[in-house]
């Protein structure tokens, strides 16, 4: 038996979908806002389907519960920065990697010099937070959330609905409800349910919205959000317009 | 007109009957039904079909119309 050249290329069978844009996917600056259960599977994923330039954000340090969830983290890690920890295995994925950690609050990055983000967080307000930042910037942003077996994943476009638009009074409440900040940047978000095969369906699509993305095919990209259960194994996506009232809209 | 709907909720199963005006918005509909299924702590969103609502958007705005069914669905929060 002999190997032959396609065998060594890393990327060979990526390369055989016509679509996809390896040269612009290599090239990419991309920010995954959120280093836990999705942050994980979605680096993952994101440096074996050849992405190499990755900012990790994340204040957050690994606990033992995310053993169940996370594939870059190890019990030796606890106490870690999640961000680091994860930069350091992902590039062990692929050596060419530049996975960079940012230890940080979202809400606190001065540097949104990306092509792409992918929101990977687990409370609405960051979420909001950095879809505000990518529509105003005019970022593609990909959302991803899971709450135990359900989760939804949307593509935000330049242009397009956002993550705002799909809010109302019930999401504020939640992000109220979810924060309670004592002024020395305490935030408290209770547990939620979470579960491994519902984070690694909800990161894989974000990756390849990603992928769409990144590759300037955008008009493959899904156009409103996607649900996914897993109790009952449906997926469904419904459409969405950009509400008018949206202050992430207001001067389009 | 008042028209009457039935919103279904998805999560825990069972459905309403709600008597709108036009000028209702989704977010009323949403905070109603919540209410009733003592959901208050979570996020929801309402489908027609394939059609997300936009919250901020009255009934007559999104053509709803009466004997109309909507889905009341759970939106996940976060990834943790």
């Amino acid at each position: 038996m002999r190997a032959d050249a396609s065998d060594s290329d890393r990327f060979d069978r990526m390369r055989r979908i016509g679509w996809l844009d390896m040269d612009r996917i290599s090239r990419s600056r991309c920010m995954v806002a959120g280093a836990g259960a999705l942050g994980n599977e979605a680096v993952k994923c994101m440096v074996l389907a050849g992405f190499r330039n990755i900012d990790v954000v994340d204040m957050d340090r690994v606990a033992g519960s995310n053993l169940s969830r996370c594939v870059m983290f190890r019990g030796e890690d606890e106490g870690r920065f999640k961000s680091e920890v994860l930069a350091r295995r992902a590039t062990e994925l692929y050596p060419d990697a530049d996975v960079r950690p940012i230890n940080s609050r979202v809400q606190d990055l001065t540097d949104w010099d990306y092509d792409l983000v992918l929101g990977c967080l687990d409370n609405f307000s960051a979420r909001m937070h950095v879809n505000s930042h990518a529509v105003y910037r005019g970022i593609p942003y990909v959302d991803g959330a899971t709450d135990g077996m359900t989760g939804r994943i949307q593509a935000v476009l330049p242009g397009g609905p956002c993550l705002q638009c799909a809010s109302n009074g019930s999401h504020a409440r939640v992000a109220d409800l979810r924060f309670s900040c004592t002024g020395d940047a305490h935030v408290f978000v209770p547990r939620t349910a979470a579960e491994i095969t519902t984070t690694s369906v909800i990161a894989a699509i974000q990756v390849r919205e990603a992928e769409k993305m990144a590759s300037g095919r955008t008009d493959l990209c899904s156009r409103g959000i996607t649900y996914y259960n897993g109790e009952v194994g449906t997926m469904d996506t419904v459409d969405l317009d950009a509400d008018p009232d949206c202050p992430n809209h207001m001067g389009d | 007109m008042t028209m009457k709907i039935t919103v279904v909720n998805t999560a825990a199963g069972g459905s309403i009957r709600m008597e709108l005006e036009p000028y209702e918005k989704i977010s009323d509909i949403i905070d109603a039904a919540a209410d009733y299924w003592g959901e208050g702590a979570g996020a929801f969103v309402i489908r027609k079909g394939p059609k997300l609502l936009v919250g901020s958007r009255t009934v007559e705005e999104v053509n709803l119309s009466d004997g109309d069914t909507v889905e009341m669905i759970p939106d996940p929060e976060g990834g943790s």
